[in-house]
C-alpha cells in the first residue's frame, strides 16, 4: 500500500496499482458475519484497515471479546 | 485404583488445626484425605465429572502483593491479610453492609437473621472501602450482608464507593425490596448501581419454600423487571443444594436467557457447609464443578456444551468456571471460546485485571431498552457494520459460571492463596471469602464476628 496525500487521502494496493475503494465486506465475530464498509483493492480483494478504525471500533470488539 | 494426585494442607474440621491432606483419584471422582492426630480420619469429595479434574488446569504466575495488610506469624489460613504469602490481588472486595436480613434461610454463610446488631456506620464503611483500594486498586465491589437492601441509606453508600474510585458496585440481594419498592431501585440506580447479584434458586416455588421458608418466583421477577426498568443488570445466583434444586439447572438458564439482556447471565453456588448449615455434608451428594458442568449439558440439551467451559484466569483454576454467549437472532447461544487461550504462560495479575473488566463488561446494565411489561425476547434485530457486532457483544452477551466455595472439609490451603474474592473486616483487613465465613464443626469462626 502506498499513501497519496491529498485533502481526501487516497489508498493504492501496491501490489495491483489500483485505488482502494470502499466496499462492503464480509468480517466473522462469534460464528456470525457481519458486514462492513472497508477500504479494499479492487482487484486483489486485499482490505486496509486505517488506523482510526483499528484503533476505535475494532478494537472496542476485540476488549468485548476478551475472555477472563 | 486411586491415583495419588497431590498433597496440600488443610484444617481440622473439629480443632481448625493445620494438617496434611491427600488428593486422590478414582475414575470420575477426586477426594480429599486427612488426619488429624486428635480427631481421626476425614474424607471430602472435591469433584465429580466426565471432565476429569486433572485436566480443569489453569496455571499462572504468582502476583506479589503490593501492600500488605498483616504480617505472615501463624501461617496460613490464620495472618489474613493480605498477607505477604498470599499470590493474588482482589478481584471483588465483599463489605457487609449489615447483619441484619427480611429471610431466615437454612443455609446461610454470614449466619444472619432477624438480630438487632447496629450496622457498620458510613465512616466505617468509607474506610472499608479506602482499605480494599489501597492494597488492591480499582476492584470491583460487591455490597453484601445480611441482606444489604434493610438499609435505607444503601444509595449514599453506593455513592461513596463510585466518588473513592471504584468503577462497578454490585449488591448482593434476595430481590425481596428489589420487587417491592420501586422507588428505592430508582435511587440505587442513581447512585450508580451497576448490577445486581440476584439470589434465584430455582423456578419453582417449592424450591423457595425449602431453601428460603416461603415462596419467593413472584418477588424474585417484580425484582427483575424493576432493574429492567432502571436499566440494572442482573445475574441470577443459585445456590445449588442436591435433590433441591439441582434439577431446575437448565430451567434457570432458560428463564434467565429469557430475560436477557436485563440478566447478564446465571452464576451458580454449589452449597458450603459453613457457617448456618441444617446439616453435616453428605459427601456423596456433595456438588462439585465437574458436576455442574454435567449437568448443565445434559439438562440444555447440549445447547451449552462442556467445552464451552473454562477454568479463571484469576482464582485458582478449581474455584470455578466459566462460559460466554452470546444470543443469535433466532435465540441460539453462541459460545465465544478460545479467545483467551493464545498466550502462554499468563500471569496472576493479569488474570486479575481480565476478571474486573470482564465482570464490569458483562454484568453491568446495558443502555435504554424499549418499555415492555411482558418477557422481554433475547432475539436480536439484523444490523450491519461494527455497532451491530458491538450491540451483539454489548447488549446479547450472556455468561455462565460458578463458584465452589471450600468448607472446612475439603478445604485445600492452596486455593486460599490464590483467592481474589475478598471480604473486607471493619478493621480494614482483607480476607478470602471462603477463610472469613469458614466454621469448624461445631459453627466456630476463624475470622467472623472477631
Amino acid at each position: 500500500m502506498k499513501h497519496e496525500s491529498t485533502d481526501q487521502t487516497k489508498w493504492y494496493c501496491d501490489k495491483c496499482q489500483r485505488e482502494l475503494e470502499l466496499a462492503k465486506v464480509k468480517v466473522k465475530y462469534m460464528e456470525g458475519n457481519f458486514e462492513v464498509d472497508l477500504m479494499k483493492c479492487p482487484s486483489c480483494n486485499q482490505v486496509f484497515i486505517d488506523e482510526t478504525l483499528a484503533l476505535g471500533k475494532m478494537k472496542e470488539v476485540e476488549e468485548g471479546l476478551e475472555d477472563k | 485404583m486411586k491415583r495419588i494426585i497431590s498433597t496440600t494442607q488443610s484444617l481440622c474440621p473439629v480443632c481448625l488445626k493445620r494438617i496434611k491432606a491427600i488428593i486422590w483419584e478414582k475414575k470420575e471422582e477426586a477426594w480429599m484425605e486427612k488426619s488429624c492426630p486428635e480427631h481421626g480420619r476425614f474424607k471430602a469429595l472435591l469433584w465429580r465429572g466426565s471432565i476429569p479434574m486433572t485436566k480443569w488446569v489453569r496455571n499462572k504466575i504468582p502476583a506479589t502483593i503490593k501492600k500488605t495488610n498483616t504480617a505472615v506469624e501463624k501461617g496460613c489460613p490464620f495472618d489474613c491479610g493480605l498477607c505477604a504469602e498470599h499470590r493474588q490481588h482482589t478481584c471483588t472486595a465483599l463489605i457487609e453492609v449489615t447483619q441484619r436480613c427480611n429471610l431466615n434461610c437454612s443455609f446461610c454463610f454470614a449466619d444472619a437473621n432477624g438480630n438487632a446488631e447496629a450496622d457498620l456506620d458510613l465512616e466505617t464503611i468509607r474506610r472499608m472501602y479506602q482499605s480494599a483500594m489501597d492494597t488492591s486498586g480499582n476492584c470491583n465491589i460487591q455490597l453484601s450482608g445480611g441482606e444489604p437492601t434493610l438499609r435505607d441509606d444503601l444509595p449514599e453508600l453506593i455513592r461513596i464507593g463510585h466518588e473513592l474510585g471504584f468503577s462497578f458496585i454490585q449488591i448482593n440481594t434476595n430481590g425481596i425490596r428489589m420487587g417491592e419498592d420501586e422507588a428505592y431501585v430508582s435511587a440505587l440506580k442513581k447512585a450508580g448501581l451497576n448490577s445486581v447479584f440476584l439470589q434465584f434458586d430455582g423456578t419453582k416455588d417449592e424450591i423457595y419454600k425449602d431453601l428460603r421458608g416461603k415462596p419467593l418466583l413472584e418477588t424474585k421477577i417484580k425484582a427483575i423487571k424493576n432493574c429492567q426498568r432502571y436499566n440494572i443488570g442482573v445475574v441470577l445466583v443459585p445456590t445449588l443444594v442436591s435433590d433441591v434444586n439441582d434439577s431446575d439447572l437448565g430451567n434457570i438458564i432458560n428463564f434467565g436467557l429469557e430475560w436477557a439482556p436485563t440478566v447478564k447471565g446465571v452464576h451458580m453456588q454449589p452449597v458450603s457447609y459453613f457457617g448456618r448449615i441444617p446439616n453435616l455434608p453428605d459427601e456423596q451428594k456433595r456438588l462439585t464443578l465437574g458436576d455442574l458442568i454435567d449437568k448443565i449439558e445434559d439438562q440444555t440439551q447440549r445447547r451449552i456444551r462442556k467445552d464451552s467451559f473454562s477454568p479463571p484466569g484469576c482464582e485458582n483454576a478449581r474455584c470455578s468456571f466459566h462460559g460466554n454467549y452470546t444470543v443469535s437472532e433466532n435465540g441460539e447461544l453462541i459460545a465465544q471460546v478460545g479467545i483467551s487461550k493464545c498466550c502462554g504462560v499468563e500471569t496472576a495479575e493479569e488474570g486479575a485485571r481480565k476478571a474486573k473488566a470482564h465482570v464490569l463488561r458483562k454484568w453491568s446494565g446495558v443502555g435504554p431498552e424499549p418499555q415492555d411489561d411482558g418477557i422481554k425476547s433475547a432475539a436480536v434485530p439484523a444490523k450491519d457494520g461494527w455497532d451491530a457486532i458491538l450491540d451483539q457483544i454489548n447488549r446479547h452477551s450472556f455468561s455462565l459460571s460458578a463458584m465452589a466455595f471450600q468448607d472446612v472439609w475439603n478445604l485445600d490451603l492452596n486455593r486460599v492463596k490464590d483467592c481474589c474474592i475478598h471480604v473486607v473486616n471493619p478493621q480494614g483487613q482483607l480476607i478470602p471469602f471462603c477463610m472469613y465465613n469458614l466454621t469448624d464443626k461445631n459453627g466456630h469462626a476463624i475470622y467472623r464476628q472477631q
